[in-house]
């Protein structure tokens, strides 16, 4: 009878106690920080779009100016990430498999369009693709005006995105074993052959990571194009120039409908970034 | 007694890491959890040390109930496995980490720490390396360093997670020997987790097989390996045969050997035999059987015998060099096998 | 337990540094050298090349426009009250938003990677929340929740607290957009180091906090402080969202970035580009700052690329 008392007792779930303390106020802290500063103000942002009502809204983001901004952005980050995709690739591999002088200084400046403001980027790129800057008076003869037209928004964006790929790829490739393109070559494999058909299937995975990471970037970039792009309507204007544009004429409404549809996108970009930096650590056997 | 633990139960998830564990350990004993990955082992120990909270049974140390008490409470020492040292802090500094985390009340004068922590490096023969960092150390020291540290604070007892593990075979050695000195020299209570089962049949006063959750067995060292309480502590703690049995009207045969009385229900058995227990004959009685590879490993011979009508690869027998020498077994030589000793299991039991 | 008695205890080796397990060095070798050929030093050429009109160009272009009218002109530019004020704007601003990211960025990376908990995972992508979001849009919520139209606007102009055009909103926008940096920094780092020096700590005695401050912290104090330095750059450098919230008033809301901005527009542009040096300076020091913390601590690089 005693027993049976005591193995009852025992049976009792036990209340759950974490080893480490401060479960509770760390928990607290963060996500009270989190929905002060980054949650409720996007919430009520959401919230504010829904005031315009859905045929409004509807009417908003399809209206020329705002397809022609949503294009714009959209389609010279693409042409920005593709270009930073190749650049980077080829920077990456410079930088992991050859040894030149200063290429610790190298590798450190790659990350210089992480650290310079945007604005003091926009302002220098405008100054060397004017018609009369350093690169502008050379393409000028040719033709080819970069500053002040979306080609202008394609130079910005590939400037503000040119790190990512590098960094992504960088380390996979610092993690290549050198003997299995050793053993490539032992079986024939001529250089190229070795590069599409060894190197690129295992680096392919960080490289689509890193065009996305690009990509996703350059779409919201504000303070390094609006030097660059002169910003006509239905021409060179970005997205996020016309919600900035709409806010100084007080269509609040307008502006948070264009906000919405980034936000929407730019959260479905980061989802589909999370998963491929999953996928990529899968196929990287988890080596960090 | 130094540790009671009663019904004991945790999961992670799906996962049942303890599935009613009940154990005691008295002070002064060496004791070894013994099982393999998964089994349960590495969780108990956690839930002694309060690193890891049950999801029911209860937890006594030195008397007291301690199953909600935190971790920095129950004064227990724990070596972690890949010791845990703080790498940013001389090898020193670590060990008098316990002394000078006290409340000002308690903590000990600033030379008496001093002369505390310098007492347990010369004792782990490390101090000379006070002033190191842990990265400058080689695997042993840094093994010797975590155990200083957590003697430092004077435990009640002391939970090591398999402390050789990291460790090669050779400094391995050394060091398990001079741990079962050092137990004997300090007279403290310790609970070390192992999968090496020579490792804990070597320095443990108690061994505690663990599969699956629960314990197998808890027995001295010899008695375990003796005397296994089901064919899976047999096969555990050193190489097992299996051997087909019978019992009728409860007399068992193995075999054409016969076993003597076993009462139980009449069907069929398995009887589990260590290697040096097997006994080669010319003739008599025992399985006929044949000679296969014959290697001779220094002291000891190993014979490989196939059993006529019994399925299953070679067995393999443990001959002295002098039981070989006095009867050099050749390939091909038809032979008589018998046992010396035994253990009968169910079958059911065995699956 | 108290009488130790070492002599008891037979000696075990000798105690004599560098045994034959000496910890492992550093494997990770250098890139190898390569017999050269035509391909590899084309292939570099092509790399620094575009590297060099891409970054260094551009870079180079500032410094050459901020002098191009001489010494004087520059220190002008720099010496203007407007600013001088801007300057001082710009160290508040980032004065008041890096320590509030700051003690975030190390509760939240201790809270993910302490404690397993449901929901973690979608805590961690909360957190990174404000880098997929466009600077632009960053300084609109703002706006649409304190500005005069916003949700509590009306309630905030009846006690005459003015956030949006205004310092406050600055803040606000430059806490939002550099509000994961310390936190990323930290957490592949803290999970990288595990919980079993907290645990020893705490079965030695320790409370949570001198187990943070004596143990978590020192092990974190490199990655925290590269974590604080790419928050401290960005935290200056905003423009998108800062611009949206200041309303760009001379002397009062104006940071270095919009007054550069402002200053160009006016087609001052020597004195836009004297201004913007000082911020690319800020940037050259940032990432010397950074080379030299990786060098001291090589598991801080690799996270990097998802920054900014």
């Amino acid at each position: 009878m005693a027993a049976l008392a005591t193995s009852q007792v025992l049976d009792a779930p036990l209340p759950r106690r974490r080893v480490i303390p401060g479960f509770g106020l760390t928990l607290g802290y963060t996500l009270v920080y989190l929905s002060l500063i980054v949650l409720i103000p996007l919430a009520a942002t959401f919230l504010k779009s829904a005031e315009l009502g859905w045929d409004r809204f509807l009417e908003v983001v399809t209206s020329p100016r705002v397809v022609a901004s949503l294009q714009l952005s959209f389609g010279a980050s693409f042409v920005a990430a593709l270009v930073n995709a190749a650049a980077g690739l080829l920077v990456a591999w410079v930088l992991v498999r050859h040894d030149f002088p200063g290429r610790r200084i190298v590798d450190a400046i790659v990350d210089l369009p992480f650290a310079l403001p945007t604005a003091v980027a926009g302002i220098a790129l405008t100054a060397l693709y004017a018609p009369n800057g350093w690169i502008g008076a050379w393409l000028a003869p040719l033709g080819v005006q970069v500053a002040y037209t979306p080609l202008g928004v394609v130079v910005a964006l590939v400037f503000i995105g040119l790190p990512f790929v590098v960094r992504t790829v960088q380390p996979v490739l610092e993690n290549l074993d050198r003997e299995v393109e050793q053993a490539a070559a032992t079986l024939g494999a001529q250089p190229a052959q070795i590069f599409l058909r060894v190197v690129l299937p295992v680096v392919w995975p960080a490289l689509l990571t890193g065009f996305a990471l690009a990509f996703a970037r350059a779409v919201g970039e504000y303070g390094s194009v609006i030097f660059i792009a002169g910003n006509m309507p239905l021409v060179s204007e970005i997205a996020p120039l016309l919600i900035v544009t709409k806010l100084e004429q007080y269509e609040y409404a307008e502006a948070t409908a264009i906000a919405v549809v980034m936000l929407v996108i730019s959260f479905a970009l980061m989802l589909a970034i999370n998963a491929l930096q999953g996928w990529a650590q899968r196929r990287a056997g988890g080596v960090r | 007694m130094s540790i009671r633990v009663q019904g004991i139960r945790k999961r992670f998830g799906e996962f049942v890491a303890l599935d009613g564990v009940d154990l005691e350990i008295e002070t002064g004993q060496l004791v070894a959890l013994l099982g393999p990955s998964g089994c349960g082992k590495t969780t108990l120990l956690r839930v002694l040390a309060g690193l890891e909270s049950p999801d029911a049974g209860r937890v006594d140390l030195h008397g007291r109930d301690a199953t909600q008490l935190p971790v920095q409470a129950r004064n227990v020492g724990f070596v972690f496995q890949h010791y845990a040292l703080f790498r940013h802090m001389s090898v020193f500094d670590n060990v008098a980490f316990g002394l000078t985390v006290r409340p000002r009340r308690t903590r000990p004068a600033r030379t008496q720490i001093r002369a505390r922590v310098e007492e347990l490096l010369s004792l782990v023969q490390l101090d000379w390396a006070a002033d190191r960092l842990p990265a400058q150390l080689s695997g042993g020291q840094r093994q010797r360093v975590a155990l200083a540290r957590a003697l430092a604070i004077e435990p009640a007892v002391l939970l090591l997670d398999e402390p050789f593990g990291a460790l090669d075979t050779q400094v391995r050695q050394e060091l398990r020997r001079w741990l079962r000195r050092l137990h004997d020299a300090l007279h403290f209570t310790s609970v070390f987790v192992t999968h090496d089962q020579q490792e804990a049949l070597e320095v443990a006063d108690s061994v505690v097989v663990m599969n699956r959750g629960r314990i197998e067995q808890r027995g001295a060292p010899a008695d375990v390996y003796d005397r296994p309480a089901s064919p899976f502590v047999h096969r555990f703690v050193g190489t097992s045969h299996v051997l087909p049995a019978e019992r009728t009207a409860d007399r068992v045969r193995i075999g054409p050997i016969d076993a003597g009385l076993v009462p139980g229900p009449d069907g069929p058995l398995e009887a589990r035999v260590r290697p040096h227990d097997l006994a080669l004959a010319r003739d008599g009685e025992g399985w006929p059987a044949r000679v296969g590879a014959v290697r001779v490993l220094g002291p000891l011979v190993q014979v490989e015998l196939t059993i006529d009508g019994v399925p299953g690869g070679p067995r393999i027998a443990e001959l002295s060099r002098e039981q070989y020498e006095a009867t050099p077994w050749r390939t091909g030589d038809a032979v008589r096998l018998s046992l010396k000793r035994w253990a009968l299991y169910d079958r059911a039991e065995a699956a | 337990m108290s009488a130790v008695a070492s002599d008891a205890v037979a000696p075990l080796e000798p105690a004599a540094p560098g045994e034959k397990d000496a910890p492992p060095q550093a494997a990770r070798g250098g890139p190898g050298r390569r017999r050269r050929s035509a391909a590899p030093v084309m292939l570099v050429t092509l790399a620094l090349a575009w590297l060099g009109v891409a970054l260094v160009l551009p870079l180079v272009a500032v410094f050459a426009q901020a002098f191009a009218k001489g010494w004087d002109a520059y220190a002008a530019a720099l010496t203007d009250p407007m600013a001088l004020h801007a300057i001082r704007l710009t160290l508040t601003v980032a004065a008041i938003a890096v320590p509030l990211n700051l003690v975030f960025g190390v509760v939240a990376a201790w809270c993910v990677t302490k404690y397993d908990f449901p929901g973690k995972s979608a805590l961690i992508t909360l957190i990174d929340l404000p880098f997929a979001v466009s600077p632009v849009i960053s300084g609109l919520v703002y706006v649409l929740l304190f500005g005069a139209q916003g949700w509590l606007g009306p309630w905030l102009l009846d006690r005459d607290v003015q956030i949006i055009f205004a310092v406050p909103g600055i803040v606000l926008a430059t806490v939002f957009v550099t509000f994961p940096f310390v936190a990323r920094e930290l957490i592949p780092l803290m999970q990288a180091q595990g919980r079993d020096e907290e645990e020893t700590a705490l079965s030695l005695g320790a409370s949570g906090w001198q187990t943070f401050r004596r143990v978590t912290l020192p092990n974190i104090r490199l990655g925290l402080l590269y974590g604080v330095l790419l928050c401290n750059a960005r935290a200056m450098g905003e423009f998108g969202a800062v611009a949206v919230v200041s309303g760009h008033i001379r002397g009062l809301t104006n940071t270095m970035p919009l007054h550069v901005e402002i200053l160009y527009n006016e087609y001052n542009a020597t004195a836009a580009f004297a201004v913007a040096s000082l911020l690319a300076m800020l940037a050259l020091v940032t990432l010397v700052a950074r080379s030299w913390l990786e060098a001291r601590a090589p598991e801080l690089r690799g996270e990097r690329a998802a920054q900014s």
